[in-house]
């Protein structure tokens, strides 16, 4: 295979085209970066700004309130520990959503698929006895992952071989899952010692170490930045996330082009199971130490709002999520302190939320606009 | 026990009277995305239009005193939310499953807000202040052995969720509007080329899905339960979806489906009596769910085939 | 006979390209007029102007005398025009009869009349000798049938001009002779008659006049019992010799790189599309294919590139069968694809511009590792290969959709040629939408590769573009490729003859 030698030069100058071009491309980029920094912060400014009249509402004081809130969320060691913590399944959900929403699959069964990962890393870690740490965390780990997976198979094959709708298949298998494990919980796996209902203690050496000694932020947190690294990396250095990224953008076009349009599809609804799996497996053997049937205040819907807050970037899910899990412990923090109640903190998320929508719309209509305007040749 | 009578224990009337029950607030919203469907639009928003009813439904009963003020406040909010969905979709040109996404999560965390802020409660709201439906007793049959005990004695809202299947039905193939707005969703150059106003009738199918969603949120508030709770419609918004898909976007055949849902619903209950782990037993509506999910996918890809063999068979 | 109606001076530009210049015809009543003219002759815009879909930029219309404004379809039908457009518009699952009707249903209270619906469509159908059965639904019924519902939908909204837009292409000839009697019944009936086609055939058969135009400008009307065949394809397409010829004349061909064999290909309806096509490209040979679009080109296109499976026949690429083969692996094995829709299928707009120029050479190397891009290399080859062809974009990682049509264009030809070497290159309509600049260095370009024993088969509705760029041209019509010959100094009565459904013997 030889390629052309004899470099055609056409109507432009190309080395002063060169030179030109890097520097207006960092200026457009710096502006770019601004626009989306300023645009997120007036979202953000306005949903605080929202959340402040529901106190005022309430007869609270707003600052009082929102001081309460960041206290809870970032005042001290222990706080903040607890912060990141919790931002380890959200970042994870995260990037769940963001493989598959870029590749235009609706994958909506992350909260069964995280169900599924956490059981499956519980029983791992309290039916094996006497392993070394080390492997019995691997495992753990490995089990959630596969469990994840495996719960999102259904879906995806029904879809590729009969076309069967992902939307309601996936949304189905949520409830089949939470609803499945709490049998499992409630029957075969029963600790009948637990308060709550849920299965036996996991062993020592199935508990994800702790990073500062004293608080809830153990290891998990450091996978979920290294897998968002890593998913950052395959997504958009490897050839399967190009594959993956072309397909969610005009699968014709990667069809015509004679990339594998079915298989990218089911990669991507796998990997996103599995990196959800993940998720609950690091919730339980990191933070609960025990499955039990209310671990999930809805992380898996948490990390398709993260995705869609952070335009399914996987490294933008990292503040995303931290943001969230800032939102979520300062809320009860702000409760127990002024007593505003913390579902103030959904109002402000609602509102985000509802706010990053209409910013995806106004994305929509300047892509619209731009095809109007003249073009840049 | 004998088969015979573990069967006879379980299909008792009360079990199909449960399932009218049962199958009203997925009829009501399996109707309302039929109407969005027939124009074209395929609203997930469903669940989340469902918890707006309930819980407007709430507000206006305690405001109003009256079971009727609760389904006109329902009414009016619902259709503020699907007219929200309409503008952003139709007029903003974002992606209709993300917009009917955003209104899931958006119904459930304003709800949710709105109980604290306007209800004063967290999680669920109960009180003698709030005023639900009556169940009504038909004279005419109401003592008749077997139809008596099915038929009679339902809430208005059971009654009305069945009228509205045939309501639909006469609406969508027997009136010029019906024809528009199927025309709309079927082939919407077609309609324009005859001058139909294709953007009037989205939002006029998405409105209806919001007036449909209202009684069945208001149902399930006010009828079924004489609370709000969080989470009340429990993914019937989604079994809704399923039943269209099923159904085609017909009415006569998704209420079909939503029959088959209240059926399993009632089902789970009755089959809890014998000892069935109660999570096993519910997981009853949502793997039939999926079962006719499965179904109706294959026979749509087979008559597909089918129409296209045919065709060949034709030219040759 | 009085006027109907009358377009005046009729001009209509888009950007880039007139599509209407000066353009005048007058019919009168009862009579059929049909326009003809290749691709990009301004047929089609000139009908739509008619039809209210289209503002003409300067001229007038006039209906029976009296000088109308049509803004939209609405005052079109208002004026008693009525138009039938080449893709029905009807919906499937309806009935005829309510297909008919639709938009002005007869009522009943708030119901729809259902009994006068069908008798409204029986009277109408008995009246203008247009069998249809309204009961029928409109997915079960025929294509004919289908048409003669459309026809009676104009007639029902009061239509006394008709527009026909390129009405005998989904036709059989039986279908065809039916129409045609309806046709001459309703032009008796004082009805007005324009439709638009490219087979001349027909055109001789029914029509009381013909219009022909060409590069947006009307070259005469003529009645059509005083003129012939050749006359109108020489008329349409012109009889000047080729000029701006940019290909050589004697070029050395070698060995037979891509070979179809008695080629039948099906499309998405299960209608044969291709009949019985047979083809042999030599390297370093341009091949053209011309022809109207509609009549096979596409199929055959994407049964060449493992788009599409083939019913029987063979494709042999350098000797080996590729025919159903899967799309990658055809392209691996030497084949190029420009497609003929770039925004659908050529590339995905909000990708970044290296993302779309590396997407049919990503998987291997040097482009890629086992799991990783080498985006070094990829961003060097693309940064040489977006100068060669001139692609203007502010920089690689630009989103396409910044670029103009045109440089879209340039940045598929880029992807197909310039990174890994092909054997065979399907150029399908190639330089659509492109500016002259830009045309000229892509024909160029495609040249060039035949120079280093690629061959190309280039598709292209745009006749000119094949004359001045094959070394042999062939014809496309009604899913049939037939050879006519090289270019010299009368190959555009052949092509006319072969374009318009005659042969090239014919003498009328």
């Amino acid at each position: 295979m030889t390629k052309r030698e004899e470099p055609k030069p056409s109507s432009n100058e190309s080395s002063t085209i060169t030179t030109r071009a890097s520097r207006s491309r960092l200026k457009s980029i710096l502006i770019e970066v601004a626009i989306q920094a300023a645009n997120y912060a007036l979202i953000l400014l306005v949903s605080l700004l929202a959340g402040g009249l529901v106190i005022l509402f309430a007869g609270k004081n707003p600052i009082e309130a929102y001081g309460a809130l960041f206290d809870g969320a970032l005042g001290g060691t222990l706080k903040i520990a607890d912060t990141l913590d919790r931002a380890s399944v959200l970042i994870l959900a995260g990037l769940a959503a963001a493989v598959a929403f870029r590749t235009s699959v609706w994958n909506l069964g992350l909260e069964g698929q995280l169900y599924m990962g956490a059981f499956a890393a519980a029983w791992v870690g309290f039916s094996f006895h006497g392993l070394p740490l080390a492997i019995h965390i691997t495992l753990v780990l490995l089990a959630g992952i596969v469990a994840g997976a495996l719960w999102a198979l259904p879906a995806i094959f029904l879809k590729i071989r009969w076309n069967v709708n992902e939307v309601v298949s996936t949304l189905m298998l949520n409830y089949i899952a939470i609803l499945f494990t709490a049998y499992l919980v409630a029957f075969p796996f029963k600790d009948p010692a637990a308060l709550f209902p849920g299965t036996p203690v996991l062993d020592a050496s199935a508990r994800l170490p702790r990073l500062i000694p004293g608080s809830v932020l153990n290891i998990g947190f450091i996978l979920a930045l290294v897998l968002a690294f890593v998913v950052n990396w395959f997504m958009f250095r490897s050839k399967q996330g190009y594959e993956l990224r072309m397909v969610g953008l005009n699968a014709r076009f990667a069809g015509y082009a004679g990339m594998p349009v079915k298989q990218s599809a089911f990669l991507a609804m796998m990997l996103s199971g599995a990196l959800v799996g993940l998720g609950g497996a690091v919730v339980i053997a990191g933070f609960f130490g025990r499955f039990i049937t209310s671990f999930s205040v809805g992380y898996g819907w948490d990390g398709m709002l993260i995705s869609l807050l952070a335009q399914n970037h996987p490294l933008g899910v990292i503040p995303a999520a931290l943001f969230y899990a800032g939102l979520s412990n300062g809320g009860m923090a702000m409760q127990s302190a002024t007593g505003v109640d913390q579902a103030v903190v959904t109002v402000v998320k609602g509102t985000l939320l509802a706010f990053v929508t209409v910013k995806v719309f106004i994305d929509f209509l300047n892509r619209r606009l731009r095809k109007w305007a003249p073009s840049t040749s | 026990m004998g088969t015979l009578d573990i069967l006879g224990r379980i299909l008792t009337i009360s079990l199909f009277a449960t399932t009218l029950r049962m199958t009203t607030p997925v009829l009501f919203a399996t109707l309302g995305g039929v109407f969005s469907a027939q124009a074209g639009i395929f609203n997930v928003g469903l669940e989340g239009l469902l918890t707006i009813g309930a819980f407007f439904a709430v507000v206006g009963s305690v405001t109003t005193g009256s079971a009727w003020g609760g389904l006109a406040f329902a009414l009016v909010s619902c259709l503020i939310a699907s007219l929200g969905f309409a503008i952003i979709h139709l007029e903003l040109g974002a992606d209709e499953i993300i917009v009917g996404l955003a209104l899931n999560f958006i119904g459930y965390g304003l709800t949710n807000f709105l109980l604290i802020a306007m209800l004063d409660s967290t999680g669920f709201f109960q009180s003698p202040l709030l005023v639900g439906f009556e169940t009504i007793r038909i004279s005419l049959i109401d003592n008749l052995p077997v139809i008596g005990d099915l038929f009679s004695g339902h809430f208005s809202l059971v009654y009305l969720s069945f009228i509205s299947v045939a309501l639909a039905h006469w609406f969508l193939y027997n009136t010029p509007w019906g024809f528009h707005l199927r025309a709309v969703g079927e082939n919407e150059e077609a309609a324009v080329a005859v001058g139909i106003n294709a953007r009037l009738m989205k939002y006029f199918g998405l409105s209806m899905s919001g007036v449909m969603c209202a009684f069945g949120g208001t149902f399930l508030s006010l009828a079924y339960l004489n609370l709000f709770s969080e989470g009340m419609p429990a993914g019937r918004g989604w079994l809704a979806l399923a039943a269209i898909n099923f159904g085609e976007g017909k009415p006569v055949k998704s209420m079909v489906a939503a029959l088959i849902f209240g059926f399993t619903d009632a089902l789970a209950i009755g089959l809890q009596q014998f000892g069935l782990p109660s999570q096993i037993v519910l997981m009853l509506p949502y793997v039939t769910t999926l079962v006719v999910l499965v179904f109706s996918a294959i026979r749509q890809q087979r008559r597909a085939t089918a129409t296209l063999a045919a065709a060949a068979a034709a030219e040759a | 006979m009085a006027e109907a109606v009358a377009l005046l001076d009729i001009t209509k530009t888009f950007p880039g390209v007139v599509a209407n210049k000066d353009v005048s015809l007058s019919v009168q009543e009862g009579e059929i007029m049909a326009i003809v003219g290749e691709n990009g002759a301004g047929k089609t815009t000139l009908m739509r102007i008619l039809y209210g879909l289209e503002k003409p930029d300067t001229g007038t219309i006039q209906v029976k005398g009296k000088e109308v404004k049509l803004p939209s379809a609405r005052a079109a039908i208002a004026e008693g025009i009525g138009m039938v457009h080449q893709h029905f518009k009807l919906v499937p699952s309806y009935t005829l009869a309510q297909n008919v009707v639709l938009g002005v249903e007869p009522r009943r209270g708030l119901f729809v009349d259902q009994k006068r619906e069908l008798e409204i469509v029986n009277d109408l159908s008995k009246r203008y000798g247009l069998a249809v059965d309204g009961e029928r639904l409109t997915c079960d019924a025929s294509v004919g049938e289908q048409q003669r519902a459309e026809i009676l939908k104009a007639l029902y909204r009061g239509a006394d001009i008709l527009i026909l837009d390129e009405p005998t292409a989904v036709l059989t000839d039986g279908e065809t002779e039916e129409l045609f009697g309806m046709l001459r019944r309703l032009a008796a009936d004082g009805k007005s008659i324009l439709f638009i086609s490219h087979k001349l055939r027909e055109v001789l058969a029914i029509s009381d006049s013909t219009t022909v135009m060409r590069r947006g400008e009307v070259v005469g009307t003529v009645q059509t019992a005083a003129t012939d065949r050749r006359e109108l394809a020489e008329m349409m397409i012109g009889r000047e010799t080729v000029g701006g010829r940019i290909r050589e004349d004697s070029v050395q061909l070698g060995e037979p790189v891509l070979e179809i064999i008695d080629l039948n290909v099906q499309d998405a309806r299960c209608i044969t599309s291709v009949l019985d096509a047979n083809l042999v490209l030599r390297q370093g040979q341009v091949l053209g294919i011309a022809g109207v679009d509609g009549n096979g080109q596409v199929e055959l296109v994407e049964a060449i590139t493992g788009l599409r499976p083939v019913s029987s026949g063979r494709i042999l690429l350098d000797g080996k069968e590729i025919q159903n083969g899967k799309p990658r692996q055809i392209r691996q094995a030497g084949v190029a694809h420009i497609p003929s829709d770039r925004n659908a299928t050529g590339v995905a707009l909000e990708a970044h511009v290296w993302e779309n120029l590396i997407a049919v050479d990503y998987f291997a190397s040097p482009y890629s590792g086992k799991m990783a891009l080498a985006l070094s290399r990829i961003f060097a080859d693309a940064k040489d290969v977006i100068l060669r062809f001139g692609v203007q974009t502010p920089s690689l990682k630009s989103s396409t959709n910044n670029l103009s049509g045109g440089n879209i264009q340039r940045l598929i030809v880029a992807r197909e040629l310039g990174l890994e070497r092909a054997q065979v290159v399907v150029a399908a309509q190639p330089t659509r939408g492109v500016d002259i600049a830009g045309t000229e260095e892509i024909r160029e370009m495609l040249l060039d590769y035949t120079r280093e024993g690629a061959g190309v088969l280039l598709i292209s509705a745009d006749l000119d573009e094949i004359l001045v760029l094959s070394d042999l041209v062939m014809v496309m019509y009604e899913g049939h490729l037939s050879d006519a010959g090289k270019v010299d100094d009368t190959i555009r009565q052949r092509v006319g003859q072969l374009m318009t459904g005659g042969s090239i013997d014919d003498q009328t």
